[in-house]
């Protein structure tokens, strides 16, 4: 058992590494933040999570349904109180690192007016999805999201709507 | 000889021991007596322990269970709202 054990922490550390499918190298802009979050989900952890989700509510069952076939979640997201708190090589150490062949930019937009851009990535491996990336920026905030499994486009679309957020409606049109 | 002397004479001088007192030695240091009465309680005090531990790790387990549950909700509430924001703005620039 004593010989077991490290084994079974080194396997749970590497499992970790593995299911992250990028390095989220941001954890130096904590300390420069107002609200962080920072949440790091093996697929165990992802499992053992689920064995405590209320199948009568509405979202936590849709989340059930989300975790099957994933193998991790991770999200970094910060919230600043002035601009200028985090630097553009911040966001280009993520982004570099999914310019490789598994990973396609599917959607992105830069907004010149609030400073803000936004890009979701996705990960294939034999023409299925098996990752997602959400990369989002604004002066005062940094947020990137890393999905990793099996995730269809039908289970991303699914995310709309849930918990508070309303279903996909574009804002009004400015005249 | 006072009378002071007289009684600590009668106080330690040798008494020989009772008959059966060899036996009630004997039967106390083998569990006879003594310990057999304690053994209940013995046995009830340890049952508690292990319901007390019991108790603690399901209550622990729950914990961690409702840690869990609440950081897989925030990373889902985190990401359905940030993919939802990236779509509508999508759509809007596409008009």
């Amino acid at each position: 058992m004593k010989r077991a054990l490290p084994l079974l922490l080194l396997g749970s550390l590497c499992s970790g590494l593995w299911a992250q499918q990028f390095k989220l190298n941001l954890d130096h802009l904590a300390g420069k933040a107002a609200n962080v979050v920072d949440i790091s989900l093996n697929g165990p952890m992802l499992q053992f999570a689920a064995k405590f989700l209320d199948n009568k509510d509405p979202d936590q069952a849709t989340v059930k349904k989300l975790i099957n076939g994933l193998e991790g979640i991770y999200v970094k997201s910060y919230e600043f109180k002035n601009t200028g708190a985090w630097s553009p090589s911040d966001l280009d150490a993520v982004r570099n690192q999914l310019k490789g062949p598994d990973w396609m930019k599917m959607v992105g937009y830069t907004s010149s007016e609030d400073g803000e851009t936004a890009d979701i990535y996705i990960r294939t491996e034999d023409k299925k999805i098996n990752g997602i990336a959400v990369l989002v920026s604004a002066p005062k905030e940094l947020t990137v999201v890393n999905i990793a499994g099996s995730v269809d486009l039908e289970s991303l679309s699914t995310l709309g709507g849930h918990f508070g957020v309303p279903k996909l409606v574009p804002p009004p049109h400015k005249k | 000889m006072d009378w002071l002397e007289q009684e600590l004479k009668n106080a330690l001088e040798r008494k020989a021991p009772s008959p059966d007192f060899a036996e009630r030695v004997r039967r106390r240091t083998r569990g006879d007596g003594f310990r057999t009465a304690l053994w209940p309680q013995r046995w009830l005090a340890a049952a508690a322990a292990l319901l007390v531990l019991a108790g603690a790790g399901m209550g622990y387990r729950q914990y961690q269970g409702n840690q869990a549950r609440q950081q897989v909700m925030l990373a889902f509430r985190i990401a359905g709202a940030k993919v939802n924001h990236i779509q509508a703005q999508v759509k809007e620039r596409m008009r």
